[in-house]
């Protein structure tokens, strides 16, 4: 869906989950699939064609979301050397791959239209937009599970700060697949319901697709009324690969860097966008961290009820969504949660809520490996 | 702004001596004592040789891991284990190995890292094709400009099965640097990549043919220019743009 579909879905709390149809699993599944057309690779580009590329392609192309016009102009202005395109994902066009397996294992080789490094490896999709579009400069993927996204932010904000780039495509990308599904389901982190963040009776995650597309540029005098990235804090948790530190210290470090950073009090934060993926202990532990940081003084919530959890993509989707709240002066609700759970003691917004002056918020992303993101946006 | 990078430490990890001779380079096989034995049996080749590159380079420079923020560098990661996994996919009746989906990501090694050495500062992993070891010293440029101090940067990649781009994966190679803002123990320095006149054809035939088998060997010519002591434009990749730096001594 486009962002217009995406800021209606928000402001309906409208779930955009369905039970899966792209590929068969041996059990249950609420997903967050992509079901709009996507737009074809074009025939120079062939070897880089795969969902995880057709889902960028998509995004860029959205008239409403005007990235790939904002590239163009940006294109006049500083010259394709000086745009970079960072992209983060967690399994790039791994979806393909689990069907070549499958022709591998029956034939002994792969099939003839197999590409590894164009459609398969991290980089992939971050070189075809760079393709697509004529950019020449720097470009890399960023693969730190589900806070690719949000570190892709990052990696595009500290191009431009030191005057390495003069704008950069960030975002995130990420695909449904087999590996991923059946992954946290070895993990039994996997709901056969839609998913229900913060909820006293979360049973796990939908895992989600997406694609977030954000173009960044150096701040001078015809940009100032732009949407404004301000900082991102970032952390290890250094504690286990799949499970967040007990009291959350690390999440709350990156929360704390981030408003360190962009120089601001917990009280200028307006509204914070939870990682909220509804697995019984990363949503209790993520509450504890902002309770720790914010105390109960900031609206919150998690917006995976409505798109599902989009793993790489979800740093800058939810990135999106906070830019989304702040244009349209509205707290998102937290679609699919009925009885918060006791224990968790931040203030969790259930119903979009329309507020007024909101000028500053923050979104959360925690991958495995302990990796840390939390992104703060302004008007 | 900072217009010059100080290496403090460099160190090869590659279970190929022959390969570290042919090229007149010093490095070690994986050293295990490094690893813990709980962490060694969860881990792959490529974690534990980046683990042994990244442990040498930070002795050496004489940091403290544990504040030490990382750059992990890979075309792969780990693909010997997403291999594992998605040769079980075709079966339905296939359970996967919690363990083994956590440990498929591409930041696994960047986890360990931080896990081992109790180290809460940030890390990322990055990716870029033929770039990366580029690509990797433009995100510890980046982020040393943002904010003065040092940075680990890691660049390895595996052995992988060779139905998946051939003849990537022949080769396992991994190197670690610890780069500094501050020239104090600086055993030389390098500036800013940028894209390069130099075409492939100028390019030493030895080495660009082992980086097409071992992304990650991308590194040797600025090993070599370190060890040498040998002032002169590096180049950082094998395909064109050829992105390259100056290094001084």
């Amino acid at each position: 869906m486009g962002n217009k579909a995406l800021s209606q879905a928000l402001l309906d709390n409208q779930s955009q989950l369905t039970p899966l149809s792209l590929f068969n699993i041996p059990f249950p599944s609420f997903v967050g699939e992509i079901k709009q057309p996507l737009l074809a690779i074009r025939e120079q580009l062939a070897e880089y064609n795969c969902r995880n590329a057709r889902v960028a392609l998509t995004t860029l192309n959205d008239k409403e979301g005007g990235v790939r016009d904002a590239v163009d102009v940006a294109k006049e202005k500083y010259g394709s050397d000086r745009i970079g395109v960072i992209i983060g994902t967690s399994t790039s066009g791994l979806y393909e791959t689990e069907a070549a397996y499958g022709v591998l294992l029956s034939t002994g080789k792969m099939p003839d239209d197999f590409h590894f490094v164009t459609e398969h490896a991290y980089q992939a999709t971050a070189r075809f937009l760079q393709l697509e579009l004529g950019l020449k400069g720097v470009c890399y993927a960023i693969s730190t599970a589900c806070s690719s996204g949000a570190k892709a932010i990052a990696a595009g904000q500290r191009l431009i700060n030191s005057g390495i780039c003069d704008a950069v495509l960030v975002g995130g990308v990420d695909t449904l697949c087999r590996l991923t599904l059946r992954g946290f389901r070895s993990l039994e982190l996997v709901s056969g319901d839609p998913c229900t963040p913060m909820d006293k009776n979360r049973h796990g995650i939908s895992v989600g697709e997406a694609g977030g597309l954000l173009m960044l540029e150096k701040r001078h005098a015809d940009n100032n009324s732009a949407l404004k990235v301000l900082a991102v804090g970032e952390s290890s948790d250094a504690h286990h690969m799949s499970t967040p530190h007990p009291e959350g210290k690390g999440a709350a470090l990156a929360m704390e860097e981030a408003l360190q950073v962009a120089g601001l009090n917990t009280s200028d934060i307006d509204y914070l966008n939870l990682h909220a993926t509804a697995t019984k202990i990363n949503d209790s532990v993520e509450s504890r961290a902002v309770y720790s940081v914010f105390k109960n003084q900031v609206p919150c919530s998690g917006t995976k009820g409505i798109t599902g959890h989009t793993l790489g993509a979800a740093g800058a989707l939810e990135t999106i969504i906070a830019l989304i709240a702040l244009q349209q002066q509205f707290i998102p609700g937290t679609q699919g949660l009925k009885n918060l759970d006791e224990d968790c003691q931040c203030q969790v917004i259930q119903e979009p809520l329309h507020k007024q002056d909101l000028q500053i918020a923050m979104s959360n992303s925690f991958g495995f490996g302990g990796n840390n993101a939390s992104v703060i946006v302004s008007l | 702004m900072i217009k010059q990078l100080y290496i403090k430490s460099a160190a090869v990890c590659c279970p190929d001596s022959d390969l570290l001779q042919s090229f007149n380079l010093q490095g070690s096989d994986v050293d295990k004592s490094l690893i813990p034995a709980g962490v060694r049996r969860r881990t792959s080749m490529t974690t534990r040789m980046a683990i042994t590159a990244a442990t040498h380079a930070c002795s050496q420079a004489g940091v403290d891991a544990q504040s030490l923020a990382s750059v992990f560098a890979s075309l792969g990661g780990e693909m010997q284990v997403t291999d594992a996994l998605c040769r079980l996919l075709p079966d339905d009746n296939e359970l996967l190995s919690p363990t083994q989906f956590h440990n498929s990501v591409h930041n696994t090694t960047a986890g360990y890292w931080g896990i081992l050495n109790k180290c809460q500062a940030p890390t990322t992993a990055i990716a870029a094709a033929d770039d990366t070891f580029a690509m990797g010293l433009i995100e510890v440029w980046a982020q040393l400009r943002q904010e003065r101090g040092e940075r680990l940067l890691v660049c390895y990649d595996e052995l992988w099965p060779q139905y998946l781009a051939p003849p990537i994966g022949q080769t396992a190679f991994a190197c670690a640097f610890v780069f500094s803002t501050e020239p104090e123990q600086s055993k030389g320095a390098i500036t800013m990549p940028q894209i390069s006149p130099q075409s492939e054809q100028d390019l030493q035939a030895e080495w660009l043919k082992l980086t097409e088998s071992a992304p990650a060997a991308a590194v040797i010519p600025l090993l070599l220019a370190l060890q040498d002591k040998q002032p002169g434009l590096v180049p950082l990749n094998i395909t064109e743009p050829i992105w390259a730096c100056q290094f001084d001594v």
